[in-house]
């Protein structure tokens, strides 16, 4: 009885704040108010949505940016956690301290300081031309530009969850394959890599979750078009004072994160299974 | 004192510390909306505020920042959903807006008079657009360059000038989202009043249509198209008034179209080197306008929001919109002090070319991220 009070807030507040906005956004994209007030059965604006041009290159400018960040943050974020994991001293606590200040840093001063390093005769661009190099090809207004800004952001939370599931296996394994003969790249590969498989995925679904819905990164650093999700979003509905577009836009990427939130929950259910 | 005592006490102390404030509240600040740049916000704070407070200590003022225009019309559509059920609408006061919205809104009575302020007569008249709205200061787009690259002399001076620099000199001329800002905005709105006849009066707030739409905007929409490979980046479109600014003074673009009143403010702050060259197109003007404060008739302060409209109208503000904001009065320019009036002679509007809000704005908008926006390649 005292569990369920005490649990029973953080529910109240799931079911206020997350689960009755979902439920409302898809009433109200499925059976929109017409004319006269009514609610009828209609289908259309998903159906505009899909056979859209325009729409659908952002969904997949969207869907493009969160596989090339979600890679890239496993390329990335892998070889400093297996660093981290494996060894001690004062060193690897400021690499520790390097990979953790991005959460520290908020998405807006990090757009205008990318602008100002990489973006167009920026810090970067001033130091080729001291060294007599050519101008570097700027990302800034590309769709490179949030790919960049999205995975140092995101860097932190990939490094402490990657390090996190590393902690899980022994050292004992590690140095049994040692004992036997096994290579660094062997060790990782025959005895890391099989073992780490649920945290890469939970690594990835969160990484994909959080860049799915970005929006001050791309807002500042992308190209006008194809927008991401989130900037099209805002943009369909407040200057375009689209509200039934905008939440079916809304539903659609929640569809597609759902999915990634099920790999989630799922690796979450079988940890809990595999325990005594 | 343990703990819990000090915890206690300091907490009553804090509490009555607040109490005064809370029974001021109840009295009220003045609900004032602001959909402007953060350049026009800093001026309401730092120049408009403090000048108010002390010349009316009793009345309180609340500044806040409503996003954009559109975070106002929704503000607008409730003060008149109140205004018919005779509830608060709990503003009082926009700093900019057109009393032409919402629909409806001047039958029902929704916006004050502009005058009943006092001091209207010295508005000047060039500015006034409606019966309900208060100019109070101007600005307008212009075409600034970097002078180093381009000579004064040779700045374009018409439209047909201007593309043909554009081609000429590709990747050297930027302008931004249209939505993003008003720079970009009203660069967008010159190419569509260019394939109207150049005929500012063909827009209004009344006479948007679907069709009109589909017939008006797609030759704009060309000619813009058009004008992309020569853009910056083969096609880029920097976010923000800001932004376009930012770009101009890292040396990347050579000519942007920026607001006057934050041009000059950059080139006062050092932002912009003293080397920038400012140039108005001589065939039709870039949009610009005035800055129409509307009040609301049913706000809960109304007689204090009346009160500082007023305000904004002496010499003081007015004053303060060219020197402090680089913008134009919103009076007329006997009313100012006869040193300014000789130092600005040369950038007092005769005519300032304006472009509709409301549906207008959004087809514009919209029509221009499905048109002109994604039809770059980037190779």
């Amino acid at each position: 009885m005292v569990g369920l009070t005490l649990v029973a807030l953080p529910v109240f507040l799931l079911g206020w704040l997350i689960v009755y906005p979902i439920l409302s956004a898809v009433l109200e994209t499925v059976f929109p108010a017409g004319e006269n007030g009514a609610r009828a059965l209609s289908l259309a604006s998903y159906r505009f949505f899909f056979s859209d041009p325009y729409s659908l290159a952002n969904l997949q400018v969207t869907l493009w940016t969160t596989l090339v960040c979600g890679v890239l943050l496993i390329l990335v974020g892998l070889p400093i956690a297996l660093y981290l994991r494996f060894s001690q001293g004062r060193f690897a606590a400021y690499v520790q301290a390097m990979a953790i200040f991005p959460m520290f840093v908020p998405s807006i001063i990090l757009s205008y300081a990318l602008i100002r390093t990489i973006g167009p005769n920026g810090t970067v661009d001033l130091i080729l031309n001291a060294l007599g190099l050519p101008k570097l090809p700027t990302p800034y207004l590309t769709p490179w530009g949030p790919v960049i800004g999205l995975v140092w952001d995101n860097l932190p939370l990939t490094v402490l969850m990657l390090t996190a599931g590393l902690g899980q296996i022994s050292n004992a394994s590690v140095e049994a394959a040692r004992d036997v003969g096994a290579g660094p790249f062997r060790v990782f590969l025959a005895v890391i890599l099989p073992r780490m498989a649920n945290s890469l995925l939970v690594t990835a679904s969160f990484a994909v979750l959080g860049i799915f819905s970005a929006f001050t990164l791309p807002y500042v650093l992308g190209p006008a078009a194809p927008e991401m999700m989130g900037p099209f979003m805002d943009r369909t509905f407040s200057d375009n004072n689209d509200p039934l577009n905008a939440l079916t836009q809304a539903v659609i990427s929640f569809g597609f994160c759902l999915v990634f939130g099920l790999f989630y929950v799922r690796s979450i259910a079988r940890n809990q299974e595999g325990r005594p | 004192m343990n703990r819990r005592h000090f915890l206690i006490a300091s907490s009553t102390v804090a509490g009555l510390a607040l109490a005064p404030r809370l029974s001021f509240a109840a009295a009220g600040p003045i609900d004032v909306y602001c959909g402007s740049d953060k350049n026009v916000l800093d001026f309401w704070n730092n120049v408009i505020l403090p000048a108010f407070a002390k010349a009316h200590p009793d009345i309180a003022v609340k500044v806040t920042d409503a996003g954009n225009n559109n975070g106002l019309r929704a503000i607008a559509d409730r003060g008149l959903a109140a205004l018919a059920s005779n509830t608060d609408p709990q503003a009082d006061m926009f700093e900019t807006f057109d009393p032409l919205l919402p629909k409806g809104g001047i039958e029902a009575g929704l916006w004050v008079k502009a005058a009943e302020v006092k001091g209207h007569e010295r508005i000047n008249p060039l500015a006034i657009d409606s019966d309900y709205s208060l100019p109070y200061r101007g600005s307008q787009v212009l075409l600034a360059y970097d002078a180093t690259k381009l000579p004064a002399k040779d700045a374009p001076k018409t439209w047909e000038q201007l593309v043909a620099w554009i081609k000429a000199n590709p990747g050297q001329f930027v302008y931004n989202r249209p939505d993003k800002g008003g720079s970009g905005g009203n660069f967008v709105r010159r190419a569509i009043h260019e394939v109207n006849g150049r005929d500012p009066k063909a827009f209004t707030v009344g006479n948007y249509s679907e069709e009109a739409a589909a017939k008006m905007l797609p030759p704009a929409w060309e000619l813009l198209k058009d004008l992309a490979p020569s853009l910056y980046e083969k096609g880029a479109y920097a976010s923000g008034n800001t932004q376009s600014i930012q770009l101009l003074a890292q040396g990347v673009v050579t000519m942007a179209p920026v607001w006057s009143d934050q041009v000059l403010q950059a080139i006062n702050q050092g932002v912009l080197p003293e080397t920038t060259g400012l140039v108005q197109l001589t065939d039709l003007a870039l949009c610009g306008g005035f800055a129409h404060s509307t009040l609301f008739s049913n706000g809960a302060h109304k007689d204090a929001a009346l009160t500082l409209a007023s305000f904004l109208l002496t010499q003081e503000i007015q004053e303060a919109v060219i020197t402090e904001l680089g913008g134009f009065p919103g009076v007329s320019w006997d009313h100012l002090s006869d040193a300014l009036r000789q130092k600005y002679a040369d950038v007092i509007p005769a005519t300032i070319p304006t472009f509709p809000s409301g549906d207008w704005e959004k087809a514009v908008n919209d029509g221009w991220y499905r048109n002109v926006a994604p039809t770059i390649s980037r190779t």
